[in-house]
């Protein structure tokens, strides 16, 4: 090429940049055809362009000529690039369609049996904080998730019990990871805690079911806790309680955290001094270490670990019906969990999953002259990748595997029974936006246990339809299967899998500080382990059980309509009936009320700098047998159950917190069935023993202060 | 001679480039600049938006278009009706932008401060105990990389504020702060000429502060 042209060409060039000019006019356009306002319009590397008007259209001088690329950009879109050829004068452009990009944030997501705990989704039922501060729930987390729909109370056992379903349908996982014992072991009448502390988690999944394949071994529901990310900053927290206390110390910076407590609880001296229904040799007594770290790997990981072992028990004499006579039940019980799990973002849209847990609880358990010692562990290593092939189209791939030991033995007699299954499971799940009002997900899990010789596999289904902009609606199906709890594994290794099919319907309202949420469903029972005897000792196990639970429940909340003032109200409706456990017949399990309602209301008084919450639980009462009245199975109801609780959280320093709650306020002698003696006395009759409250109200002090070198503070007085 | 013709051809084309560049970008950052002056409704801010992201896009190493972008959408969260998370959580994101291409920047550091601020004001209850310790570690961090950002002073001594009324403390510490930031503002004044495009804005919000000290 001649040099000469090529400086003449050059300085041409400079010469046009100087004085030609062009404009460029055209109009941005939704998918519909619609105007779309407020895009950004620009010619690639330069500063000319413009913002498309109210319709859509656009102008803007550039004076660029010759080849260029027109960008069109607009958040929630996908960008749009158009090559153009710039002339001097007029440049007029074919109206441009732009496709909105299908997000978490814009588009519907499957609700059907979900209830979410968190700051950040928009289809909150709960936010982590309702959990501390719930009365009724006396900082446990079941005790929150026990005012939501689907869910009824069993006052005298403190677990989740779900839809018609025991307490041992529930699947707890943390991080993803299976929690085997999640519930402290009790005895009596006394109920458990979950083992886990509330300030653990950032957020909860909760499913009354219709859940994703990635769960298992649950035929009702599954619970998953995602611990916190690193912690801000290095402090410590005090607490003191009427029953006990603890130390937590946190160690932070923006690469890793540490946080290391200790807790010791001991109900004697409250006991000492308020009467208790239930005669305590021990009263229940316990203490706990716990270690959790959070690390960055690299830009996009996070490795988190957890460990924690705790020891407890109590001692109590339990009267029998129709005798003068009592027994003594001790327990003592020793539980450690530890987990890491690690998560990464990859290249080409794969984010994958990595992690490992165990559990191992041990009972001892002395039941007048009967010794006991059961040993429960369970080892879960799962993996998992999830790959978004685009907006549209994502897939989750995991295994898991699972080792599971159980034994049992009777000190005296030196006789030990026990298992080991081992099972494997491989999942994957299909999420497909047709557009961004319209998901489908479909998903498999297949599974195989080495114990009972068997394998199965669940497929799963669930739409999602935005209906307009503040509701949508929702469905999901589903097969689930569950292995018998470990108990009845143990007298017979044939058992096989019980199983579940769900099919449910979810309207779910929600617009800034509103939501309700409507759902009914129908659920199967088969396969249900049946026995003969008493639970106690059963005998002749097999898979001869089946049922039914059917019913509607609404959830409504309100954090607008009253100044300071939050409050949700829950009504839920089960009907159902299974033969199971002793029950030969199809009858209305004890902890399956048919009405469940809830009320908690939460005001915050400024000039007071307290928040104070009541919350009301009641539900119609539970079916218990009553040989007295003839020979059919569950053929009678206790009383309506009523729980009126309070509380206050008085905030008098930001890092200092007095928290006082009372439940059963007024004192309603609740029964949750009764024991009868197995013989009649001398007037024919059965005599009888209620299970009743442990104790008429409990009440709790706490005082919980945080300790920072803050360290922004200090920077600040320095300054 | 070839070659030196080449050489002075690609000399003009460099220096013509070159030169255009700075200028280019200072003029058109003013422009905007005066435009955000003008702001009254979402529409004017969502423009003036657009206007410093395609700086952006043509001035890939610049950190302050996205600066600007991100902070006059906090602004637009805070003054106009829409929906607030969800632009907050974009300012984020521009301002997330911005600390790439300028990493351990005081400036940045402030306004995610001032982001999170604005997300803990929509729902106080439920953010302000995990949220708070994260603003106010985002302010000191702010301060300790720059003694000289009244901004970072500022923000602080709102957030003080706060706590001081919610808390029933005096509000003497907020006030201290304010009035510091208040001195450096005025330091600020005296480097600011015709083509200062770095940040100048929140005095305002300092005098608001200290308006409520006796």
């Amino acid at each position: 090429m001649n040099l000469r042209l090529l400086l003449f060409i050059t300085l041409l060039l400079l010469q046009t940049q100087a004085f030609a000019q062009a404009t460029v006019q055209g109009k941005v356009l939704d998918e519909k055809g619609l105007p779309l306002p407020g895009a950004n319009i620009q010619i690639k590397g330069s500063y000319d362009g413009t913002t498309s008007e109210a319709d859509g259209s656009f102008q803007f001088e550039t004076e660029n000529e010759g080849s260029h690329v027109l960008v069109f950009k607009f958040l929630g879109f996908k960008t749009q690039e158009l090559p153009i050829t710039l002339s001097p004068g007029s440049n007029e452009i074919l109206p441009i369609k732009l496709i909105e990009e299908i997000t978490e944030m814009n588009s519907v997501t499957i609700s059907a049996g979900a209830m979410e705990a968190s700051d950040e989704s928009k289809s909150v039922i709960l936010k982590p904080l309702d959990i501390v501060t719930t009365p009724s729930a006396m900082g446990d987390i079941m005790g929150a998730f026990q005012t939501l729909p689907g869910t009824s109370t069993v006052g005298n056992d403190g677990r989740l019990f779900v839809r018609g379903g025991d307490a041992s349908e529930v699947g707890i996982y943390i991080d993803g990871m299976r929690v085997g014992n999640a519930y402290g072991t009790t005895a009596g009448n006394v109920p458990t805690r979950t083992r886990f502390n509330p300030n653990l988690f950032k957020g909860t999944f909760f499913s009354t079911g219709g859940y994703s394949s990635e769960y298992g071994q649950a035929l009702s529901s599954a619970l998953a806790l995602n611990t916190k990310d690193l912690s801000v900053r290095s402090q410590g927290d005090l607490s003191i309680m009427s029953i006990g206390g603890g130390y937590s110390h946190t160690l932070a910076n923006e690469k890793q955290s540490i946080t290391a407590s200790a807790n010791y609880f001991n109900l004697g001296p409250y006991q000492g001094l308020i009467k208790q229904e239930v005669d305590f040799e021990a009263a229940p007594h316990g203490w706990d270490l716990e270690l959790a770290a959070q690390k960055k790997v690299g830009k996009n990981g996070l490795l988190k670990v957890m460990a924690r072992t705790e020891s407890g028990g109590m001692s109590l004499w339990q009267p029998l019906p129709g005798s003068e006579n009592r027994v003594l039940v001790d327990l003592k019980n020793d539980y450690s969990y530890a987990q890491a799990n690690w998560r990464t973002i990859l290249k080409k849209d794969w984010t994958v999953f990595a992690g490992i847990s165990y559990s191992k609880n041990f009972d001892k358990i002395n039941y007048d002259s009967l010794q006991v010692e059961r040993q429960n562990e369970l080892l879960h290593l799962k993996a998992t990748a999830v790959k978004d092939f685009s907006d549209r189209l994502s897939a989750k791939f995991g295994v898991e595997q699972f080792l599971h030991p159980f034994s049992e033995k009777l000190i005296q007699e030196d006789w030990t029974r026990g298992y080991s299954d081992r099972e494997s499971y491989l999942f994957t799940e299909w999420d497909y936006y047709l557009n961004k009002d319209l998901v489908f997900r479909a998903g498999l899990r297949g599974g195989r246990s080495s114990v009972s010789e068997e394998k199965w596999l669940d497929p799963r289904f669930s739409v999602a339809y935005q209906l307009h902009e503040q509701g949508q609606l929702s469905v999901a199906a589903g097969n689930f299967h569950q292995l018998p709890i470990e108990n009845y594994r143990v007298l017979n290794m044939d058992l096989q899998n019980t199983a579940s099919q769900h099919l449910i319907l979810n309207y779910l309202f929600s617009k800034e500080g509103f939501t309700f949420r409507a759902e009914t469903f129908y659920k199967s029972y088969d396969q249900l382990v049946t026995f003969e005897g008493l639970p106690e000792s059963p005998e002749g196990l097999k898979n001869g059980g089946s049922g039914y639970a059917r019913g509607i429940d609404f959830f409504f909340r309100d954090r607008e309509t009253f100044k300071n003032t939050d409050y949700w109200i829950t009504y839920s409706f089960v009907d159902s009936k299974r033969s199971f456990n002793q029950f030969q017949t199809e009858v209305q399990p004890s902890f399956a009320p048919k009405h469940n309602l809830s009320v908690v209301v939460k005001h915050f008084i400024a000039p007071l700098k307290s928040q104070i919450g009541a919350s009301f639980i009641f539900n119609d009462g539970y079916s218990y047998t009553n040989p007295n009245l003839d020979n059919a199975e569950m053929n009678a109801k206790t009383k309506s159950f009523q729980n009126l609780s309070l509380s206050w959280s008085y905030l008098p320093k930001p890092n200092l917190i007095i928290h006082l709650a009372c439940s059963n306020v007024l004192g309603r002698d609740n029964v949750f069935g009764y024991t009868y003696s197995p013989k009649t006395n001398s007037q024919g009759v059965f005599e009888s023993i209620p299970q009743g409250q442990v104790a008429p109200r409990f009440l709790f002090l706490g005082i919980f202060l945080t300790l920072s070198k803050d360290k922004t503070a200090n920077n600040l007085n320095n300054l | 001679m070839k070659k030196s013709i080449l050489t002075l051809a690609v000399t003009i084309l460099f220096i013509a480039f070159a030169q255009a560049a700075d200028p280019a970008y200072i003029a058109a950052m003013q422009k905007q600049l005066e435009a955000k002056k003008t702001i009254e409704n979402f529409e004017q801010s969502q423009t003036v938006t657009n206007g410093f992201l395609r700086i952006a896009e043509a001035s890939e190493t610049e950190w302050l278009p996205y600066y600007y972008a991100a902070l006059i959408k906090t602004e637009a969260a805070f003054r106009f009706d829409i929906e607030k998370d969800k632009t907050l959580d974009e300012a984020m994101e521009l301002a997330k932008k911005a600390d790439q291409l300028a990493p351990g920047n005081s400036e940045i550091t402030a306004l995610q401060g001032y982001i999170l601020m604005g997300k803990i004001s929509l729902d106080p209850a439920s953010r302000g105990q995990s949220m708070s310790p994260q603003a106010m570690q985002l302010l000191g961090k702010a301060i300790n990389l720059d003694r000289e950002n009244p901004r970072a002073v500022s923000l602080m001594s709102q957030m003080e504020l706060g706590m001081s009324e919610f808390f029933g403390t005096g509000p003497e510490k907020a006030c201290g702060m304010a009035k510091m930031s208040l001195d450096i503002y005025k330091k600020e004044e005296t480097k600011i000429n015709g083509e200062y495009i770095l940040p100048t804005w929140g005095k305002t919000q300092a005098e608001q502060v200290v308006s409520k000290c006796k």
